[in-house]
């Protein structure tokens, strides 16, 4: 077995958060197969209490919170790929060309991604959202995913810049390889761990931008995700009322997945990077 | 080193005189629900336009407490009741005369006069007021002595219950404060009257982004009417949310409110606090208002009325009365005119049965397939025979009006069930104002006229009368639809010179049923003409159904705080 999985299996903070988020993932997509109502079909009433009939409860138009959790967890899981990876995809590239080239890309390149970070990302995010005429699942996604790639870049030009000087690269270049074929062969194949940790990352933070998005009403149209059901609870006066099951599972999902994708990082992270590796 | 104490506590005292000074609970009544962001006019020609409580009001009725009407309108019996005037006589089919009460007197000792009854509606032949189309429906309105004022109504125009609404819903101004304002302001409309001068029990006392404080004219004309109001002050706090609003009722830190409180009913059965709505049992609040789906009947495949009906067909009225509207309503009926109130005597629930609809899915598709004869494609959505897909068309409302979200939401839900598809989409409220307006939308609720001394005269106006009404891109007022029906423009006509309430139902019905044939809106629910739920624990004796001495109404007719 490679050292490094076997390394990685051995810890117990990769083993639990990968448990989990296996757990989260088989939630949002064996539970769709095995339920097949609509979960946007009501099947009681207004914020009708946890049941046999609605085992979490229904939620202020009377849909069942569990179908609609299974369901919101699906859209909000996609949200969050497409979102990380167009994220991550932007960062490396403006992060790699910034580091290999240097120089004035270099410059122009990483002036850019400054000026992006200090531009509130909830403001381009409100302002993007509200510009468009409807707003579906993947055009959220990306809304979040090129607005939340800034650091990603700034960390990976870091990486390239070191790597840029080692003798490998020297003799690729030596050898007549061209820029995009050593950044390629060269270069990303040495940050492949570092960059799925930063996908990783983006993928939990984009998870959470979906949902502070939707509760301001800005989630994607006619579907369900765990933002729309807080915004539909808080919309609906639940916690006045005292309907806890329409806001909590919600919110215990996004935490738990948030928690999970940051172990896994924090575990990765103590493999992949040797300064951390403990002996 | 004293010095910097004395500063310090000069600092203080400077503070403390700035803040808002505290009212004797006692002696204040708060009420919550009719203002939202900081007051910058109180002009109430702009009623409808942004003007601060207590000149506006959710209906065309306005407050009594700074400025007064005419007549107020009494939702409960439908009646027009004496507020400035004492009494409308009609001599003859096209002549109102009114009379002023004894001693009716602005709040700064001039007296009222039928002068300024005549320069108030003499206004609007001026200057673009809301009630400009008064004069569409009137001759001429002149006074014969300080306390008579005759209206001549416009004998090709007949609509004396239209004109009787304005009487319910103009404020009267005073003329010796309003033609200097002719004078020196540029707009009329933008004047924003900081220092009102009205003739009701209250005065403006104070305001800022917080609140506005009304104070209690202790020489107001009416005393030896009615007596003066009891709160000394009346308090409207200016609520950040729906949901603050409703905790500060709940925590009996508002007395009085018109909000949106779902679950009401909570806080007396399970919290035990002496809170109340009229009704103590569903539905709580009486109907007075219509919320209407507007269908273009100019869109391909919504032009069709079939297709239209099997959507009313697909709707869950239950669900959305019991969900979205949290009870405070019934299920709706296909009709126009709202079973209960002034226009209960209209309603005829027989043909409702035969021609109108129900929450009934199979009929839907049994439309669908065997009257239009509906393909079901692949993705669930019916095919017209001619090749026109059930939609995607768009169903909109204004974004955070929850209610109303919540029930386009099961709309939506309910039409693609049946395989017709409908998606929400819940613009700003200009914009979906604009997209109303301007007919440019594929179904939209929206609000139509309410119960009033004119409805539901209005209301089948508002939803079936195409004449006049300018085309798609231009703003139109009502029938933002376009529908247009040869029939109706006489039908309404006649209604609105009928004299004999057979006659009125007669007619009224068979406009309802051309409504129920075409199909060109969906009643979703039914809404209180204004939401009325109040906490005793400072201030008691408010009306309700035990003690209907007034309507469950903030304007109009509504709570006089005389007890």
């Amino acid at each position: 077995m490679n050292p490094l999985l076997a390394q990685l299996l051995s810890k117990g903070r990769f083993r639990l958060s990968v448990g989990i988020l296996l757990l989260v993932v088989a939630f949002a997509v064996l539970g769709p197969m095995l339920d097949t109502r609509n979960p946007l079909f009501a099947v009681g009433g207004r914020y009708d209490p946890p049941s046999a009939n609605a085992i979490l409860g229904t939620d202020v138009i009377g849909n069942d919170v569990f179908l609609q959790l299974m369901h919101g967890l699906g859209t909000s899981l996609k949200i969050g790929l497409i979102a990380g990876l167009v994220a991550t995809a932007i960062g490396v590239l403006i992060g790699t060309l910034a580091g290999f080239l240097g120089g004035v890309v270099d410059e122009i390149l990483m002036g850019l991604t400054n000026v992006v970070i200090t531009i509130p990302t909830i403001v381009i995010l409100i302002l993007l959202s509200v510009a468009l005429e409807s707003r579906t699942l993947v055009s959220l996604a990306l809304i979040i995913g090129v607005t939340s790639w800034p650091w990603t870049a700034r960390a990976i030009r870091a990486q390239t810049a070191s790597l840029r000087v080692r003798e490998h690269v020297d003799v690729a270049r030596l050898s007549g390889a061209g820029t995009f074929s050593i950044i390629l062969w060269e270069i990303l194949p040495y940050m492949f761990s570092y960059i799925f940790m930063a996908f990783v990352l983006q993928l939990a933070s984009a998870i959470l931008s979906e949902a502070a998005l939707s509760l301001l009403g800005l989630g994607p149209d006619n579907t369900i995700s765990l933002g729309k059901m807080l915004q539909f609870a808080i919309q609906g006066e639940a916690i006045r009322t005292g309907a806890y099951w329409a806001f909590l599972p919600p919110t215990l999902l996004l935490t738990v997945i948030s928690f999970a994708l940051l172990l896994l990082q924090s575990s990765l992270d103590e493999v992949f990077n040797p300064r951390l590796r403990r002996a | 080193m004293r010095k910097i104490w004395l500063f310090v506590l000069g600092f203080l005292v400077f503070c403390g005189g700035v803040q808002a000074q505290s009212l004797p609970r006692k002696e204040t009544l708060y009420v919550g629900g009719l203002q939202w962001g900081p007051p910058s006019s109180f002009n109430p020609l702009m009623a409808q336009a942004g003007a601060a409580w207590p000149n506006t009001a959710p209906t065309a009725f306005g407050s009594q407490l700074l400025y007064e009407t005419l007549f107020v309108y009494n939702m409960l019996s439908g009646e027009l009741e004496p507020q400035l005037a004492a009494r409308l006589e009609t001599p003859n089919p096209t002549t109102f005369r009114i009379t002023l009460r004894n001693g009716t007197r602005w709040q700064d000792g001039r007296p009222l006069t039928s002068r300024d009854v005549v320069y108030t509606f003499e206004l609007a032949k001026r200057h673009p007021v809301g009630y400009a189309p008064f004069w569409d429906y009137v001759r001429s309105v002149s006074a014969n002595s300080p306390t008579v004022v005759t209206i001549q109504l416009n004998p090709q125009k007949p609509n004396p219950g239209l004109v009787r609404n304005y009487l319910a819903s103009v404020t009267i101004l005073p003329e010796h404060i309003w033609s200097q304002v002719e004078k020196t302001e540029r707009s009329i409309l933008q004047f924003a009257n900081l220092n009102p001068v009205g003739s009701g029990p209250y005065k403006l006392k104070e305001y800022n982004n917080e609140r506005i404080v009304l104070e209690r004219d202790p020489n107001y004309w009416g005393r030896s009417v009615w007596g003066l109001p009891a709160p000394r002050y009346i308090v409207h706090p200016i609520f950040k949310s729906n949901e603050a609003g409703n905790l500060a009722l709940e925590q009996g830190q508002v007395d009085l409110s018109q909000q949106f409180v779902p679950e009401i009913w909570k806080m007396w059965e399970q919290k035990r606090l002496p809170v109340s709505t009229w009704l103590k049992q569903p539905p709580y609040h009486l109907p007075g208002h219509l919320p209407i789906i507007f269908i273009n009947v100019n869109k391909k495949g919504l032009d069709n009325p079939l297709v239209r009906r099997a959507i009313a067909y697909a709707i869950n009225y239950p669900l959305i009365a019991q969900t979205a509207m949290s009870n405070y309503s019934v299920p709706v009926n296909s009709s126009l005119i709202i079973p209960e109130g002034g226009e209960k005597k209209f309603f005829d629930a027989e043909l409702v049965r035969k021609e109108g609809w129900s929450f009934n899915p199979r009929r839907a598709l049994e439309i669908l397939e065997k009257e239009l004869g509906a393909k079901k494609g692949s993705d669930g959505i019916y095919v017209l025979p001619d090749g026109t897909r059930l939609g995607p068309w768009k169903v909109q409302c204004p974004f955070g009006w929850t209610d109303w979200n919540q029930a386009l939401e099961i709309v939506a839900a309910n039409a693609r069930a049946v395989g017709i598809d409908l998606r929400t989409e819940f613009p700003e409220y200009p914009v979906a104002n604009q997209n109303m307006a301007n007919g440019t939308f594929d179904l939209g609720l929206w609000f139509v006229s309410g119960v009033g001394p004119a409805s539901p005269w209005q209301r089948f106006r508002d939803v079936l009368d195409g004449r006049g009404v300018p085309p798609v891109g231009q703003t139109a007022f009502w029938n933002y639809n376009r529908y247009s029906n040869p029939k109706v423009g006489e039908l309404l006509d006649k209604a609105a010179a009928a004299t004999s309430e057979a006659e009125l139902k007669r007619l009224y019905g068979e406009l309802d049923k051309i409504f129920m044939t075409d199909v060109p809106v969906i009643p979703l629910m039914y809404r209180p003409l204004e939401f009325f739920q109040y906490n005793e624990t400072v201030w008691t004796g408010f009306p309700n159904a035990a003690n209907p001495y007034a309507p469950p109404m903030h304007s109009g007719a509504g709570v006089r705080f005389t007890r």
